[in-house]
């Protein structure tokens, strides 16, 4: 017997007839139960009563046709299954909710869920996202005959639902690290807090922090506050120190104080200091992770110095050279550096005509000086000239050009040819 | 010192998590707000208090609902109904949100109207001109900054609190009243309940404040803070609505003049403000109205696009989320045009529009009460079992009342029949 393929979707399977091989009726399909385990989910059970717990196997079933399901034994519903754990009611769980479709990385809805079977066996194949799958759901497919229908493949399908029994946040890290950790913020703050949480839980701990980094105060204070202490201690030390101070200022006392405690002395340190800076001032701005030398270095030692100090720096075209007392001396940038001779020293290389901010300023102060000297970093010092940290462009940018104003949007609108979100569709 | 710390820290929290409660309750005493009010005075006297007193406990319940909703799950209602009712519920409950709120944001643009009549403005210039403003301002500017200018102008409405005061009614029979049930068979009455029952508690008002909730990021363990938020809003609604009653049944009802426009439940603020009570009217309504007006449609749209999944916000460019801005505009045009189709009386503009919110309520508060009960949802947060018996029976009592409605309407010799 030649195995057919047949495709349909599971609103029209839900509410058929379930019939035995003689063609008796013995329920409707309520549901069907899939198990979700990283290979093509297969249907395992079908819910055929209000019962939540019971299933008819997968294994009674001969024939799964869009008009209903065929079962291969006489005599009504025989022994029916209990629900196992790992098993997901498909209707329940991912009908209807949310999921995040990496390609347009964004949270879109599952409209309907498309099966195949051959011979006794079904699967899931996608979920359907599509306008058309909505229209389906209603009965007016016919009204969109001419519309594509829009999928996510299986493989894709990366459920936001977390609090559904012992299902698990499934990520796909790999598929997670082709999106640039900015478009991961983007999608993580639509979601709602619970799942928000359980989202960036199933991260690794550098993937989470690229990601928290970029999300907005609010988000980021509400998912470290819903961590556990060890882990948002973790996740705050694998942040720069100022975005960790920014979150932990924002948070009760009681609770930042917790949370530094379990974190690591050195990063808890640099953190205590900038959480005692206001926030719109230069030292609430700054960074302590910059790249400071001795005067007396030479260029070629300073390379090799760089090398060791650069993975942890915010910014390294500019080498701020410091006595030991931490005095701003001068300033070096990355290019003057590498076509410099290499036995020069620091110090007859260096800028002694400092640009500096004070640690009180304002943002406003910060990005004139930024732009009248086209800076990309600007250090902040205190009335001695002793270096603080330093501010770079886009800590200031991000001031001045909130994330998706909608003075922006409108600029956007009304240019239609301006390509700035391009990729859409 | 501690102590005292302590408590600022507290009271910044508290004032962290204020606001959708309290702006919701504003909201509510909009333009079809003073209107349903100052006619329910100026008809029927003090026997209206009692079905406020009632309604504003619902109004608690109601609004105390949505938000622990909004804060358990973090989702807003129209997600929640999509996630556990389906495709074609989300439709129905959508269809009877976009009914209540075209209605709604009409009788807003009523309100607009006949603020700038009472200075001699016609409805043809004033109402389209809004329109245009309010559809650009949205999409331009943050609206949380203009909200609360018409915020400021809303607090004019507390001249009615000094008004009933200075008119210094017969407290007595006012107190007795407000606790006192009055009712009767009469179409015209049962309208005017369920207006007052329908301006109070709002469809749109559930979607809102639940949203806001959610957009403000507040969680179950804030949520204590939300309740106080919820009740303080829903004693200002209360409050404000007392007055209209009390003061318009005291200058209007006692003097037996009905109302006719809008306008003239400006009367009642003459004890305060003499001469100046037109003027000062017009500018809460219009606060009201404007305040109304800028949320209704654009919390319609985010509701709408975001059950069916389309794509929304007004950081979007018109070509991305074609159907948030068309709900959008269509919205505003169409409770612009309502306002603009000759011969239509604002007045009746404004209460009809209540009558069908109280109508539509019912559907939404079975949604809500049944989300806000669900164990799986909402796990120890979910209703108790007294609290859902008062929300059952407010539901369904509406319902009844809605049915009262259209009987007496339809049939207006068949309810006395009925009683003998």
């Amino acid at each position: 017997m030649q195995k057919q393929m047949k495709r349909f979707y599971l609103s029209q399977l839900i509410g058929r007839r379930i019939r035995d091989s003689e063609g008796e009726k013995v329920g409707t399909v309520k549901d069907i139960a899939i198990l979700w385990d990283g290979n093509i989910p297969k249907i395992t059970g079908i819910r055929y009563s209000k019962d939540l717990d019971k299933l008819i196997s997968a294994d009674k079933v001969a024939i799964w046709d869009k008009n209903g399901v065929t079962l291969s034994q006489t005599g009504g519903v025989l022994n029916p299954t209990n629900i196992r754990p790992k098993e997901l009611y498909v209707g329940k769980w991912l009908l209807d909710k949310q999921i995040i479709d990496l390609k347009g990385s964004k949270l879109v809805r599952v409209n309907d869920i498309l099966l195949s079977c051959t011979g006794s066996d079904a699967f899931i194949v996608a979920a359907d996202i599509g306008l058309r799958g909505l229209l389906r759901r209603i009965g007016l497919e016919f009204l969109s005959k001419r519309l594509e229908n829009h999928y996510i493949l299986w493989q894709s399908i990366t459920p936001t639902d977390s609090r559904t029994g012992s299902l698990q946040l499934d990520v796909d890290k790999e598929e997670l690290n082709k999106l640039h950790p900015a478009d991961i913020a983007d999608f993580v703050e639509e979601m709602d807090y619970n799942s928000q949480a359980a989202f960036v839980r199933s991260l690794d701990a550098e993937q989470a922090a690229d990601a928290l980094a970029e999300m907005e105060i609010d988000t980021q204070v509400g998912i470290i506050s819903q961590l556990t202490g060890e882990h948002a201690s973790d996740l705050l030390e694998e942040l720069p120190p100022d975005e960790a101070a920014d979150i932990l200022s924002e948070m009760p006392e009681e609770k930042s104080a917790e949370l530094l405690q379990l974190m690591e002395d050195e990063e808890a340190d640099e953190v205590k200091k900038l959480m005692q800076y206001e926030g719109d001032t230069a030292g609430g701005l700054m960074t302590t992770e910059y790249i400071d030398m001795p005067v007396s270095l030479t260029v070629e030692q300073a390379i090799e110095r760089l090398r060791e100090l650069a993975p942890e720096a915010e910014t390294i075209y500019y080498l701020y050279i410091v006595d030991e007392a931490d005095k701003l001396l001068g300033v070096l940038s990355l290019r003057e550096l590498i076509i410099s001779g290499p036995n020069n020293t620091l110090g007859n290389l260096m800028h002694t005509k400092l640009i500096t901010v004070h640690y009180e300023d304002g943002h406003r102060k910060i990005a004139e000086r930024m732009q009248k000297y086209s800076l990309l970093a600007l250090p902040v010092v205190d009335e001695h000239g002793m270096m603080l940290g330093i501010i770079t462009v886009d800590d200031v940018l991000d001031i001045l050009m909130p994330e998706r104003s909608t003075e922006d949007a409108w600029a956007i609108y009304l240019n239609k040819h301006a390509g700035r979100n391009g990729g859409s569709k | 010192m501690k102590l005292t710390e302590r408590l600022s820290s507290r009271l910044s929290l508290f004032l962290a998590v204020m606001g959708p409660g309290i702006v919701t309750a504003f909201a509510d005493n909009d333009a079809g707000g003073i209107a349903t009010y100052a006619a329910a005075g100026a008809k029927y006297g003090y026997d209206l208090l009692f079905i406020m007193f009632i309604s504003t406990i619902c109004l608690v319940v109601a609004q105390e609902m949505s938000a622990r909703t909004g804060a358990v799950t973090g989702k807003g209602l129209s997600d929640i109904i999509r996630e556990q009712y389906g495709v074609k519920w989300t439709l129905f409950a959508m269809a009877v949100l976009i009914i209540a709120n075209m209605g709604t944001t009409a009788s807003e643009f009523s309100g607009i109207a006949t603020s700038f009549e009472i200075f001699g403005i016609s409805r043809y210039i004033s109402v389209p001109i809004v329109a245009l403003v309010i559809w650009i301002l949205v999409l331009k500017y943050d609206y949380g900054k203009i909200e609360k200018i018409f915020f400021v102008l809303c607090l004019t409405f507390f001249s009615y609190v000094i008004s009933g005061v200075i008119v210094d009614p017969p407290w007595e029979t006012v107190l007795k009243a407000s606790i006192t049930p009055v009712f009767s068979w009469d179409a015209d009455f049962l309208l005017m309940a369920i207006g007052v029952i329908g301006t109070t508690i709002t469809p749109w008002g559930q979607f809102y404040v639940q949203a806001s909730i959610v957009d403000k990021g507040i969680t179950i363990a804030d949520y204590k803070y939300t309740r106080w938020d919820v009740l303080i809003g829903s004693f200002f609604t209360w409050l404000v609505a007392f007055f209209i009653i009390v003061a318009t049944a005291a200058t209007l009802f006692a003097n037996g003049i009905s109302i006719e426009t809008a306008g003239d439940a400006a009367l009642a603020l003459a004890p305060l403000a003499g001469k100046y009570a037109s003027m000062l009217f017009s500018f809460g309504l219009l606060g009201a109205s404007m305040l109304a007006a800028f949320i209704l449609p654009l919390s319609t749209a985010y509701a709408v696009c975001e059950a069916f999944g389309f794509e929304h916000g007004v950081s979007k460019s018109y070509k991305e989320a074609p159907v948030f801005f068309g709900l959008y505009t269509v919205l505003i045009v169409a409770g612009a045009g309502i306002v603009l189709w000759p011969g239509l009386s604002l007045y009746t503009i404004m209460l009809l529009s209540q009558v069908v919110n109280g109508v539509l309520l019912p559907p939404i508060l079975i949604f809500m009460v049944l989300i806000a009960s669900d164990k799986y949802l909402m796990g120890k947060h979910a209703n108790s079992k007294w609290y859902n018996v008062i929300a059952w029976i407010f539901t369904f009592a509406l319902i009844v009342l809605t049915i009262l409605l259209l009987l007496a309407s339809l049939m207006p010799d068949f309810i006395p029949s009925l009683i003998g």
